[in-house]
């Protein structure tokens, strides 16, 4: 299973643990992520206010074009940001070829063509769909058995395009919690944006929606928090100190990616899993198990 | 006006804003994916989507009918349209398949190119967001952040600073942020002429 | 006929669990000395129906009792042909609501037995009425898009037509017509009005009368005898079933002078924008040029308590229709539409994105004052309700009023009957002939004349095409049932009619006033003449008869009066009260039948009656229930009033008018008005029942025990 990973800003920067707990994951799995050789960063949902619409979508298909000219393969983006932007801009394109047409004639400034081959995934699609939940299974030395794991699944994860998983319903990141053993509680605000598009700048409303999202999780059992995306995990938990601060609350919820817990219960070490790099401690839930 | 007639009779005309296309045709014409406000049927659905519809002095629907009734001052200058957190509720939702995410970033766009600041702060860090990719090619998570604090003037960019601290700080002991720079990637100077071609060919411009 | 009584009683789905299945037999061999008497524990599989078979065909009983679960399921399984057989029902409304093993239940079961063999000892095969004569031909009055296609529906189906015209060209209102809006809905197409007529012309079945009208029609299904005259001289033909398709004429914009209609030349109609178009060129009434600004007002006196109080469903398809006109002059042109709400029905919705794409501007709210220039430019003023501002739309060069539509049998009688109760079709509140207008949506309340098109609901011609094929499979269906003697809806298949002891009639005219269907004529004695083939077989004849003459084969005042008398009323030491339940065997009895489905209990001091129609109630029996000791009569039957669901239309409403003159019988018998009650219940109140049945036994309860006990 060989896959071009779309790593994107964040995953360098604030959400370097989903790499590193991702590459430990994958290496088990026998999923084999390259590189796309000198990416470019996809724009997420903010370029708006610097670009026009074909310099938004430029971006995205620079690397779509990279992609295609180092090898074709599927891209694997694990950021729900970057994976929304790379796969609407390439729909786009092979949907409009009087788009596509004009995308070209600006990637020709770089000596790059895009045709419209290259197909853009969310890391749980490929999880669940290519991987599927019995090698995953097979891959448990350590079931989380009895840790009671809020899956959110958020804004961008699944929505617009719900070619993976109910836009209004997600299912899969709880599927997979419950194939390393631990129980998925279900909260209804698991689909409800965070914010976090908006987070340094309209702090207040972000920590209002962040505080619904944990509280609801917290409310129907959830003890620790698991998310696909950089955007929320951020968002939820390095402001959770700050949003206590500004509303009151007294959160103190661990809020890990699924590939870390996914690590924890493959056997893997605690640096592996990348738990040495949260600001609130998951080790009182997991050791637990 | 000779005559009126109708349940209020005897009231002139003109009580009312007057109804005029022009500025829906402004819209179609300038705004990414702005004509596909036209298939909007009022049913309010987006509305009751979205996560910040509390916070949104018009909702998307009204925003839709405003532009329709031309009130373009209203639109234009709307908070609404940049407190768009892009989570697609709504697009997922309408009935008529209108992108309602991409027509409000579309239409924040178009008034920051007018002259607008909807929502200042997210102008701002956009700006710097923008202004990354087009030096980097990438973002660099501290360093925007720190010019967005700093684009508040000093005084305020070291108080916004402040209040960071500690998280920034966190961060940096377990690992999530690097001390150095972000390099640019490797062809950053094809890209900056991509984006300067497409800004000259597209609808808008970039600001 | 000398009867063989066979009773077959199941034991299974719960039944065997639940009541002492010897005690029943008992009931049978004993009580009513059955010669066969067979208990099944799967009555409805191969074994148990072969069983009952078996004693039809080698042991001659030709009498049977089925004892089991409601007669609405298994009637195709327990079908043994042309015997007597009766269904009692002890599944639904005994073992599945009533405790296991009790007394209550035994005695309840053993009771429904009971009147359901005196039912079988009170009936007789039924002889199927037959007309002489019969005619198959099809008369379609109207020959508008709907008569057409009603018309080529029947023909094609092997049916003589006679298709009557008044104007001398067919069409109707498609000959105004410019275009038309059609599936898929996309765009506009051509009237074709032409095509629709050569093909009725060139169908051999067809006869078509054009400037002619419907003289008189006389007699009833397969029986009809329809004079038309035509350019001053009539014949007379006869015509198995009728379908009116009369059509529609647009809402008198002259009432609508509050939008400006009359008063200012630019104002105009969506029927005059119609023509207008046709015509080739939209332009300004008062001076010739072409329109460039258009504002369509929809629900131009629709939904509106003053004008027409209903949605005519079809005006905002013609504004958008026009709409598209305007857009295809002038691409330029600004096109408004202020609305209520658009309502464009199943895929009709595609051409309304089809409208927004090209740019037509649509408003909600509603006009506040219309005025016009020194120019004859019009300038409305409306609120609106989506911005929540008082709007203003300035320099309209026309302004469209998209008004209703409304049946033209709201002041015509198009078919001249010659009944009884009059010479047209019974309206609805909003002037459509109607009959159950949601269970038999072609039928009126004449047996036999059906009405297709906007005569019978506002629709576009896509529905009308659907509607007229619609009404003509009604009109065979008539044809077909008549010519075998029996009835049509809802008791399709009933072979009964109602018989008349005319020795013993006094002329009250009670029947012929009160037959929902105007069935009976009369004569100049005021003796009723039944027509039998306008009969639906619901007993409003039967329940409105004082002096009991009237009668169906199995079902006659006398077999219900003998089942009550059948019923055992226990003593009043006893404190078992009895309570008698008339059941319409339209809506209550299946409602009851799903309230024992969902396992509700009922009290077990009810005995259930199946009624066809509470019309055909007949006050002596509420009379002899009490006078024998009965506790109370609970009468259940469908809505009345404006809205009704009354499969007859108007039984319920005559049940209830009738007993108010039962409190003088209660007077005379000494009893509390409180025993007797009328309920209204629709088909899914099955969780409602119980609850209303309690509320009334509760109240029963509170009074003493009926003092005729034992007499």
């Amino acid at each position: 299973m060989n896959y071009f990973l779309y790593q994107g800003c964040s995953l360098e920067a604030g959400g370097i643990h989903y790499t590193v707990s991702l590459k430990a994951v994958a290496k088990v799995l026998g999923l084999s992520l390259k590189e796309i050789e000198d990416w470019n960063c996809c724009g997420a949902s903010i370029s708006y206010v610097g670009g026009n619409e074909l310099s938004v979508d430029v971006l995205a298909a620079r690397n779509l074009a990279l992609a295609e000219a180092q090898g074709g393969m599927d891209i694997v983006a694990p950021c729900s940001s970057c994976y929304i932007v790379l796969n609407k801009v390439n729909y786009k394109l092979q949907e409009k070829p009087g788009l596509l047409a004009e995308v070209n004639e600006v990637l020709a400034e770089g000596n790059l063509k895009y045709s419209g081959k290259i197909r853009v995934r969310h890391l749980l699609d490929v999880l669940f769909n290519d991987v599927g939940l019995d090698k995953i299974r097979s891959a448990v030395k350590k079931p989380l058995n009895g840790v009671q794991v809020a899956g959110y699944v958020g804004c961008q994860t699944v929505r617009p395009f719900g070619e993976y998983d109910s836009v209004e319903k997600p299912l899969i990141q709880d599927r997979i919690i419950e194939a390393i053993g631990a129980t998925a509680v279900s909260f209804p605000n698991k689909m409800r944006c965070c914010g976090s598009g908006l987070f340094l700048t309209e702090l207040t409303a972000c920590y209002e929606l962040a505080r619904d999202i944990l509280g609801d999780a917290q409310t129907n059992g959830g003890k620790i928090v698991s998310t696909a995306c950089p955007m929320c995990q951020m968002n939820l938990e390095a402001y959770q100190k700050r949003m206590n601060k500004a509303l009151g609350t007294n959160f103190n919820i661990p809020v890990v990616f699924i590939t870390q817990l996914m690590a924890v219960a493959f056997g893997l070490s605690r640096k592996e899993a990348a738990l040495d790099r949260l600001l609130i401690s998951a080790d009182p839930f997991l050791k637990a198990a | 006006m000779d005559q009126v007639v109708g349940p209020k009779y005897g009231s002139r005309g003109g009580a009312g804003k007057a109804y005029n296309q022009s500025f829906a045709r402004e819209v179609y014409r300038n705004v990414d994916s702005g004509e596909e406000i036209k298939m909007c049927m009022q049913c309010g659905v987006c509305a009751a989507s979205c996560p910040l519809k509390e916070k949104m002095d018009f909702s998307p629907r009204k925003i839709f009918t405003l532009i329709r009734a031309g009130q373009r001052e209203k639109v234009l200058s709307s908070q609404a349209i940049m407190l768009c957190t892009s989570c697609y509720s709504c697009k997922v939702r309408c009935p008529r398949k209108v992108p309602v995410v991409d027509v409000m970033h579309g239409l924040a766009h178009y008034a920051l190119r007018q002259g607008y600041k909807p929502r200042a702060e997210t102008a701002l860090f956009g700006q710097k967001f923008w202004g990354n990719i087009y030096r980097l090619g990438r973002i660099d998570e501290k360093d925007v952040a720190l010019r967005y604090f700093l684009g508040h003037g000093l005084g305020q960019g070291i108080k916004l600073m402040m209040e960071n601290k500690n998280m920034g700080i966190g961060m940096l002991w377990y690992k999530r942020m690097k001390i150095l720079p972000e390099r640019p990637i490797k062809n950053v100077k094809s890209l900056r002429k991509m984006l300067d071609k497409a800004k000259a060919m597209g609808k808008g411009g970039a600001v | 006929m000398d009867k063989k009584l066979g009773v077959y009683i199941c034991t299974g789905c719960g039944i065997g669990e639940s009541l002492d299945i010897d005690a029943l037999k008992k009931v049978a061999s004993k009580e009513f000395k059955a010669p066969v008497c067979k208990t099944h524990s799967w009555l409805c599989g191969t074994e148990g129906v072969e069983m009952i078979k078996a004693d039809v065909a080698g042991d001659g009983v030709n009498t049977l009792s089925i004892v089991a679960c409601s007669p609405r399921v298994k009637y195709d399984v327990f079908d043994f042909g042309p015997v007597l057989m009766d269904r009692v029902n002890i599944r639904e409304q005994v073992a599945w609501v009533l405790p296991a093993g009790d007394e209550d239940t035994q005695m309840m079961a053993e009771d429904n037995m009971r009147m359901g063999l005196v039912k079988l000892n009170k009936s007789t095969p039924p002889e199927p009425y037959q007309a002489e004569n019969l005619s198959k031909t099809v008369l379609v009055v109207g020959g508008g898009f709907a008569g057409m296609n009603a018309a080529v529906g029947a023909a094609q189906a092997g049916y003589p037509v006679l298709l009557v015209e008044k104007e001398a060209n067919l069409g109707g209102f498609m000959n105004k017509m410019n275009k038309r809006i059609r599936p898929p809905y996309k765009e506009l197409k051509p009237v074709d009005l032409e095509d629709q007529i050569k093909k009725v012309e060139a169908e051999p079945n067809i006869k078509i009368f054009t400037s002619a009208q419907i003289e008189k029609i006389a007699g009833g299904p397969g029986v009809f005898d329809v004079t038309i005259s035509q350019n001053g001289s009539s014949t007379t033909e006869r015509v198995g079933s009728v379908i009116q398709a009369t059509g529609w004429k647009p809402y008198d914009a002259n009432k609508l002078e509050h939008l400006g209609y009359g008063k200012f030349p630019n104002v105009i109609t969506n029927v005059q924008m119609e023509e207008m178009a046709k015509n080739g060129k939209i332009t300004r009434p008062s001076d010739g040029k072409e329109a460039k600004n258009v504002l369509f007002i929809q629900c131009a006196g629709s939904r509106d308590e003053n004008h027409l109080a209903y949605c005519s469903s079809v005006c905002c398809l013609v504004s958008l229709k026009q709409a598209t006109y305007v857009k295809e002059q002038d691409p330029e042109a600004a096109v408004y539409i202020l609305y209520k709400d658009i309502r464009t029905p199943h895929q009709s919705e595609d051409f309304y994105r089809k409208v927004q794409k090209d740019g037509g501007i649509f408003i909600r709210g509603e006009l506040n004052a219309i005025s016009e220039d020194g120019n004859k430019n019009l300038s409305v003023e409306a609120s609106d309700a989506l911005l929540n501002e008082t709007i203003q739309l300035e320099e309209l060069d026309l302004v469209v009023l998209a008004v209703g539509m409304v049946p033209t049998s709201i002041d015509e009688t198009a078919l001249n009957l010659d009944y009884r109760q009059g010479p047209g079709l019974p309206v609805n509140k909003y002037g459509f002939p109607d009959s159950n207008f949601i269970c038999f949506p072609y039928e009126t309340q004449r047996t036999g004349i059906y009405t297709a098109g906007c005569v019978r609901s506002p629709m576009e011609t896509a529905i009308c095409a659907e509607d007229a094929t619609g009404a003509a499979l009604k009109t065979i269906q008539c044809i077909e049932s008549t010519a075998i003697g029996s009835s049509t809806f809802p008791r399709s298949g009933d072979m009964t009619y109602p018989e008349f002891m005319m020795s013993r009639c006094t002329q009250c005219k009670r029947c012929t006033e009160e037959c929902p269907f105007g069935a009976i004529n009369e004569d100049e004695k005021a003796n009723p003449l039944p027509n039998l083939t306008r009969c639906r077989r619901c007993g409003t004849c039967m329940g409105a008869c004082p002096e009991r003459i009237i009668s169906f084969k199995n079902y006659s005042v006398d077999m219900i009066g003998s089942m009550i008398k059948g019923i055992e009323v226990p003593d009043a030491d006893d404190e078992k009260p009895r309570v008698i339940a008339l059941i319409c065997e339209n809506d209550a009895y299946p409602a009851l039948d799903m309230a024992g489905i969902n396992r509700i209990p009922i009290d077990p001091f009810y005995r259930f009656i199946s009624v066809r129609c509470l019309g055909s109630v007949n006050l002596v029996w509420i009379a002899d229930a009490l006078a024998k000791g009965i506790d109370g009569v609970i009468l259940l039957g469908c809505r009345k009033g404006d809205d009704y669901q009354c499969h007859f239309i108007k039984g319920s409403e005559l049940a209830n008018t009738r007993m108010e003159k039962i409190s003088e019988t209660l007077g005379r018998l000494a009893l509390e008005p409180e025993r007797v009650r009328v309920e209204e219940i629709s088909i899914n109140d099955y969780d409602r029942l119980p609850v209303i049945l309690n509320d009334f036994m509760a109240r029963i309860k509170e009074l003493e025990p009926n003092p005729y006990k034992g007499f």
